[in-house]
Formats: structure tokens, sequence, C-alpha cells
């Protein structure tokens, strides 16, 4: 029994016109969708490609011989993300951070998969179920059908799985058309486990689907008359898909507050220049005694900005390299002169010693942890807040899974510092490298970095994000039990007359 | 006659259940919309407060407009302070908000949203039975076999149904905006206000254009199941689908580099650049003897060529990447326009003074401020106080500018709409079959 009520249900959503005109939504959508994103992937990765033979033309021809000024000429390029094709993923900071960004997505965010799943699948599938029990009571089906000897489970069960099944069957063929193209696109290369990446992104749609499917029926159960049942649907989508999400975040920052960067910065200061200024003064002091004991020596030292030695520490300036080069050779030279310069050299690294105490113990550094504690509790309590709604929990899952969304922008950040960290050594043993070579070198001496190491950014391996994704998943399944049992138990009490 | 229909439109819907979980819904949104906006408000004020003290003479920033409570657009990327530095201009984005990343993922609920997304869905969902409902319960039948005219019953519906329909919204917002507005935080001048009410009557005459398209459909079908179902989805695509898939579209037509590879060949021109003055520097430093010390002279007129050079350079760049992105967002204005929602947004935007227009406005006032200090650091290295460049000072568009500068256009565009709309629902009224 429970397969004919599978079958007629089946057959009676796919002849209706909801069926037709959502699947042609459905085919149209997805695939000027995908075909626009992929025709968007190209061109960020000609742009991507661009960026990188820029970077490696600069480095190649300019590499400075300072430390500062090399580092400071490193920028990792981040590639566009390989599932761009289906899901526009979340710019970083350094997108949005410059004057002439593109301010037109922060208007109209980009349509992709996820806009697909999240409101045209989530309001057809509310539209499929909103009048599966209420829409047969007023038609008097379901009064028939119940006088049979056939359990209200079944008739349940047979509703949600047919409708269902028509639900998703125009869903799943748009998808692969969408991802034939993907396939045959020479500039999309998908491994392994993009691939897994993509069933599990389609398990977690359909679970969603399922979910709004169930939602529509457990409001079918509880309603008289489809039109009351449409319109309680559509409340609570708005609620879930257009309201909660959006404005959890916003009371969370209301509810956790964070100091600002620049708050966080003044309070540092607070800490930092006292403890400068002392700093100063024990070296004024020094440069006093050392002006008696060395007289003029000292006087020419202090002409050469102190060969560097703590100047833009202490004066706010550069000693340049001209100067820096001179105090050496004049210490070469002059075994007294060197004398000098040491003990004053030992000199900046106590005081320097005495200005890292002071700060440590004033709490410089739990500043920025605490600041780094509250954006954290601020953005778990809008995560939890907005786990209310399914829309959210779908959002982070397909997101992380598919390294489009927030996870990513932090596994990113993370492999860039591995990757600076690796370049900093390699910086370090090149520019001593140079030096032992030829000691005059000077700041316009240009280093050979051909044989740095190069950034290449990999992808999270999988069983990582599906450990953060995982809870999420789990509270789609337990909307998806408890909508159906709610179904169950509205229409274990409906009144079928 | 019509005003008896009106009446009745009106009390049939007051009575309704629609019109009850309508009013709940837009009520219970547009007054959290606005509380939520009005604290996002406070600390963004907060914030220029605290990024004004600090900022230096090279530093320039504008406050959050209170206006930015109901339409926040781009609010954020204005108050934005904006560095000068002879190499370029940076933005110092160190905003208290943009730490917490999960606002990247999801859209400010502004009144802006609430009447764009949520209440244009309201618009319809009262308008979708209105004729094909009627006919279903057999009352257009009776309305029609008396003496009353087709016109005047669908000019009569359109009226009390969309009166009943923005009654509770002119509720909500009065009653938000007069919070709003008695909150010391909140300064609004006679242009806000004037803005503010301009802003409300673009927004009425946007969702009249969806209650009229809700009245297309009711006429051009005959079962309130099926009319529902079209409304939805021409909602869907007239909402979501062409503003956002038109954004994109727009980017495959005009090729425009990243911000990044912007930045990028900036750099290469200045490094380079750097590293000829170097070798000049170089040169000049070997320069040994009063005899040739006049070709330090030529040094520097060297120097000053390939300062220019660079400048020119960068300015060359700059200026093909922002022809470039202003034929980007003209033909994604125009490609969108075609949605109502687009429309919308681009005209309660420019009028809030948080939209694209006033983007560029500023964008330009910060280049020009750009160049009057840099004439002033190259021509004037020795200056006192008073030889001092004036302060950057920016006033957001007036309402007049704002009319001028093309906002009028969107305004047509949303009345278009709307005659098209009720045009076409009244010819398939005076086609539609009432039996």
């Amino acid at each position: 029994m429970l397969k004919t009520i599978i079958a007629k249900e089946f057959l009676n959503n796919i002849l209706d016109l909801r069926f037709i005109v959502g699947f042609v939504l459905c085919i149209i959508i997805t695939i000027a969708c995908i075909m626009i994103l992929a025709h968007d992937y190209r061109q960020e990765m000609k742009d991507y490609n661009a960026r990188v033979n820029l970077e490696d033309e600069i480095l190649d021809n300019y590499a400075p011989v300072e430390f500062d000024r090399l580092l400071g000429m490193v920028r990792t390029q981040k590639p566009p993300e390989r599932f761009r094709p289906l899901i526009v993923g979340i710019q970083g900071n350094e997108n949005v951070g410059s004057f002439d960004d593109n301010p037109l997505p922060i208007l109209f965010p980009p349509l992709d998969f996820l806009f697909i799943v999240t409101i045209i699948m989530s309001l057809l599938a509310m539209l499929f179920s909103h009048d599966a029990i209420a829409g047969e009571r007023q038609n008097g089906t379901l009064r028939l059908v119940i006088s049979n000897s056939i359990s209200r489970t079944n008739i349940l069960l047979g509703k949600f799985i047919g409708g269902i099944a028509s639900l998703i069957i125009p869903f799943i063929l748009s998808l692969l058309v969408g991802v034939l193209y993907i396939s045959v696109n020479p500039a999309i290369q998908w491994d392994g486990s993009a691939w897994a990446e993509l069933v599990l992104l389609t398990a977690a749609s359909i679970i969603f689907i399922t979910l709004f499917y169930l939602l529509g029926l457990m409001v079918s159960t509880f309603s008289r008359y489809s039109s009351t049942s449409i319109l309680n649907c559509l409340f609570l989508w708005v609620l879930l898909i257009l309201v909660i999400p959006n404005v959890c975040t916003y009371i969370s920052a209301q509810l956790c507050r964070i100091p600002s960067i620049k708050e966080t910065e003044r309070m540092q200061d607070e800490i930092k220049y006292p403890a400068l200024k002392g700093a100063r003064k024990h070296m004024n002091e020094a440069a006093k005694r050392f002006k008696l004991k060395y007289d003029g020596l000292f006087s020419e030292f202090e002409s050469m900005e102190y060969g560097g030695i703590g100047t833009w520490f202490f004066l706010g300036r550069e000693a340049s390299s001209t100067q820096q080069k001179a105090a050496q050779q004049r210490a070469e030279a002059d075994p007294k002169f060197k004398a000098m310069m040491d003990s004053f050299r030992q000199e900046f690294e106590m005081a320097m010693k005495e200005f890292r105490r002071i700060v440590k113990e004033a709490g410089f550094d739990k500043i920025a942890k605490n600041l780094h504690r509250k954006v954290a509790m601020q953005t778990k309590l809008a995560k939890n807040l907005a786990c209310i709604s399914p829309f959210a929990n779908f959002v982070y899952v397909a997101r992380d899974l598919t390294g489009t969304g927030l996870r990513n922008l932090k596994y990113f950040e993370r492999t860039k510092n591995e990757y600076e960290e690796q370049f900093v050594s390699y910086a370090e043993e090149k520019i001593s490298g140079a030096r032992k070579k030829n000691p005059a070198i000077d700041e316009e001496y240009f280093l050979d970095v051909s044989d740095r190491p190069r950034f290449v950014f990999k992808e999270e391996p999988l069983k990582y994000k599906l450990g953060e994704v995982l809870p999420y998943w789990g509270i789609l399944v337990l909307f998806n039990v408890v909508f159906f049992a709610a179904a169950f138990a509205g229409f274990m009490r409906y009144d079928v007359r | 006659m019509l005003k008896s229909i009106i009446r009745k439109e009106i009390l049939s819907n007051l009575l309704g259940y629609k019109f009850s979980i309508i009013t709940i819904l837009s009520t219970i949104l547009i007054l959290i919309s606005i509380f939520v906006m009005y604290r996002d408000y406070y600390l963004a004020m907060e914030n220029h407060d605290i990024l004004r003290a600090e900022s230096g003479d090279n530093v320039e920033i504008i406050p959050p407009t209170p206006l930015g409570i109901f339409t926040k657009g781009l609010d954020e990327n204005l108050c934005r302070s904006f560095v000068i530095d002879p190499e370029g201009i940076e933005i110092s984005n160190k905003k208290q908000k943009s730490v917490n990343d999960l606002f990247k993922l999801f859209t400010a609920p502004d009144l802006l949203y609430i009447i764009k997304v949520i209440l244009s869905l309201c618009a319809m969902l009262f308008a979708f039975d209105i004729i094909c409902g009627e006919k279903e319960t057999g009352t257009l039948r009776q309305s029609l076999s008396n003496r009353l005219k087709r016109p005047i019953l669908v000019i009569g519906k359109w009226i009390g149904g969309f009166i009943s329909f923005i009654l509770p919204f002119f509720i909500a917002v009065l009653l938000g905006t007069t919070y709003v507005t008695l909150s010391p935080m909140v300064d609004m001048n006679a242009q806000d206000c004037a803005k503010l009410g301009l802003f409300l009557l673009s927004g009425v005459i946007y969702l009249a254009v969806f209650f009229s398209l809700g009245l297309l459909i009711s006429c051009l079908t005959h079962r309130s199941s099926t009319s529902l179902f079209i409304s939805l989805f021409v909602w869907a695509i007239l909402v979501f689908l062409i503003p956002n898939l038109g954004n994109i579209l727009a980017r495959q037509l005009v090729e425009i580099p990243t911000v990044q590879h912007l930045e990028l060949k900036h750099r290469r021109n200045w490094i380079k650049g750097n590293f000829e003055l170097t070798e000049l520097e170089r040169r000049r430093d070997r320069i040994k003897g009063d005899s040739e010390f006049r070709k330090v002279d030529d040094y520097r007129r060297q120097e000053i060529i390939i300062i220019r050079r660079m400048m020119a350079e960068i300015d060359n760049l700059n200026e093909d990447y922002r022809n470039r992105f202003n034929r980007l967002v003209k033909v994604s204005q125009n490609i969108t326009r075609f949605s109502p929602a687009a429309a919308f947004t681009f005209l309660a935007t420019d009028i809030m003074g948080t939209g694209m227009a006033e983007e560029r406005r500023l964008k330009r006032a910060v280049l020009q401020y750009r160049n009057i200090l840099l004439i002033d650091w190259y021509t004037n290295e020795n200056r006192d106080e008073k030889s001092k460049p004036p302060i950057f000072n920016y006033q957001r568009s007036s309402v007049k500018e704002i009319l001028g500068q093309g906002g009028l256009s969107n305004f047509l565009i949303l009345i278009l709409f709307n005659i098209l709309f009720f045009t076409g629902a009244h010819v398939a009224f005076l086609r539609y079959d009432v039996r």
C-alpha cells in the first residue's frame, strides 16, 4: 500500500503545473548560473596568473638586500576557489580594504548554487508540501483514503517519500547538467577530493530541501485549509531564511561588545610609550656617560647616527646605509671605536630588555589576547544564534565543505603564514650569504632570489573540513527529525472531515 | 460604486487571516530592523569618533549618516578612513565590525532589505487572489452581474487592497522612525527628513509595483493556487535572480582586473621608479668639487621628471581602472534595471546618500583633495601654519543634487513598471472569463 501512495503522490506532483514550472526554472537557473560562474572563474584564474607573474617579475628584478624590505615585497596571491563555478567565495579583507574596490557585490550579493538551494528549492519544497494534507482534506480525498484499511503512518510516509522524490529529481537532473558542463570545461580541473566534496554538498542540499518539505508537511497537518497553510509556510520561510540569519549577527554584536581595534591600540600605546620613554631616558643618560668617557670619538659616532644601533627605535629615524657602513669601517680600523660601539650596543640591549619587561608586566599582550578572545566569543555567539535557522546551518556546511567560506579564509591565512615563515628563513640565509660573499653590498644591491620557495595553495584535506561541518550537518538532520515527528503527531490527531 | 468596492475590499482584507499574519510579520520585522540598525549606527558613530580623534592631517574620514539606519547600503565603505600618501590612497579599515567575519555571510537587515525582499513578497501575497480568488468563490460573477463596470471593479480592488496592505507598514515605520528621531544619538536635519520622506515614497511606489504585478497574475490565472505559485516564482526572479545574476553578467561583459592586480602594478611602477631615483642619487653623490656643483641642479630636474613620470603612470593605471569600473557599474545598472528590486535599491541608496552615486562622489572628492595635498607636499616643503592646505570637508549630496544626478530615472522606471503592470492587469481583466 505504501508503494501505491508513493506512486500516486509522485505522479500527482509531476503532472502538476508546479512541477513543470519548477523543473524548467531549476534547469535554466542552474545551467545559466554555472555557465556564467565558470566564465567568471576563467577570468579570475587569468587575473590570478597575471598577478603571480607580476609578483615574480618584481622579485626577480628588484629583490632588495635589506631584510624588512624584502619581506615587505612578498605577497601571497590567493587563487580563486575551485568551487567558484558553483559557489562564489567570500572575499578576504585584502579585497574590501582597497580604495578602488568594487562595492557592487555589497548591494547585490552574487547568485550561485547556494542561492538556488536556499531560496528556489526551499520555496519549491514548501509549495509542494503545504497542501499535502490540508489540500486533500479540502478536496475530500483524504477522507476516502483513510476509510480504507491503511494506517495514517503509511499515508504520511507515502506522501513524504513521493513528494520528496518528485522534488529531488529536477534538482539532481539540473545539477547533473551543470556538473557535466564543469567536467568538460578544460579550464576547470577537479581532483578526486573535489568530486567527493560535490557529492557531500549534494547530500547536504538534499537534507536541506527535505527539511523544508517536512516543514511544509508539518504546517499542512496543523492547518485546515491550504490557503492558511501556505501563508503560515511563507511566514516561517521568511523568518528562517530571510530574517533570523541576518539579524543574529547584528544581535550578537550588541550582546557581546568588542573593543575596537583602534581602542585596543590606544590601550597598548598607553603601556608602550611610557616604557619607551624610560628606555629613551636610559639611552640619553648612557649617551651622556659615553660622551664624557670617549669625548670626540663619541661625537663622531653620533654623527654616524650611532651606526644604526637603536636609532630607529629611539630617534624615530633610520641611519642611512652609508652611515652604518662608515661606522662599521671605523670600528674595523680602530679597536677603541669598536670597544665603544660594542658597549653602546650592550647599553641598547639592556634598555630594550627593560622595555620588554615593563611592557610584558603591564599586560601588553593580554590586551590583544582579550580582543581576540572577545572577537571569538562574538563570532561564536552569532554562529550559535544563527543555528536556529536551517539556512545558516546549510550555509556553514556548504561553504566550509567546498572551501568557499570563512574557514577557507582562515586556512589560507595559516598556509600564508607558514609560507612567510619559510621565506623568512630563506631570506635570512640568502642575505647573510650575500653579505659574506660581498661585505660591501649596500641597499642598492639586488639579490638573486630565483631559487626562492614559491607559494602554492593546496586545499585543506576533506577529513578536517568534515570535522568542522558535521555538527551543523547534525543540526540539519535534527531539524528533519523534529519536523517529521511534529508532522506525524499532527497527522495522528488530524480531523479528516 | 468605486467607494463601495474600496470599502468592501478594505473590510474583507482587515478581517482576513492574511492581513493579521502579514501585519504581525511586517510590524515585528520593521521594529526589529530599526532597533538593530540603530544600535549598529551607534557602534559606527563610536568607531568614527575614535578614528577621527586619532587620525592625522592626511587621513580623511566622514561620519556615518543616521539614514544608514534605514538604508545601510555602502555606508560602511563610505565611512572608512582614507589615508592619503604620495604613493596612493590606502584604506584604514580598522572598524569594530570588520573583525567579526560572520558579517560577510549575511545581509544587513535594514528597512531597505525588509521593503525590497519581505514586503514585496507580502504585497504579492495580498494581491495574488484578488481576482482569481473571487472567481473561485463565485463572488466575482455576482459582482459583475450588477451594473458595475470592470475598470471600476479592478481599480476599486487595487486601491482597497493596496490601502489595507500599506496601512500596517506605515504604522510600523512611523513607530520606528519616532523611536530613532527621539533618540539623542541621532541628529537628523531637514534634508535628512526630506530624504527619508522620499525614500518612503519610493518604497510605497516599489510595493505598488509588486501589488500590481500580483493583480496582473491574478487576472491571468483562474485558480488561486496557480496564481500563488507563479507569483512566488516571478518574485524570486525579480528580487533575487535578475539583480544578483546581472552583477556577475556585467563582469563577463566588461573585463576589469582585480584590485590586487592593480595594486601590484602600482608597486612595480613604484619600485622601478625608486630604483631609477636611487641610481640618480648615486650619480649625484659622486659629484665632488665646486666646478661641478651646478650639475646638481640638472640632477634635481631629472629627479622631478622621474617622479612626474611615476605619478603619471600610476594615474594612467588608476584612470584606466576607474573608466573600466564605471563602465562595469553602468552595464550592471542597465542589466539589473529590468528588475524593480534593483531600480529600487539604486534609488533608495542614492536618495539616502549610501549608494553608488555617493560612493563615486566621495572618491572623486578624496582624489581631488589628494591632488591638493600632493601639490602642497611637492611645492611647499617648508610651509608654515598659515599656508597649510584646506581641511577635507565633505557634505553628502542634497536632495536636489540626487534628483539631478539621475536619481529620477530609477524613480521613473518604478512608475513605468507600475503603469505597465496595472495596464496589463486592466487589459487582462477586461478579457477575463468570470464563469
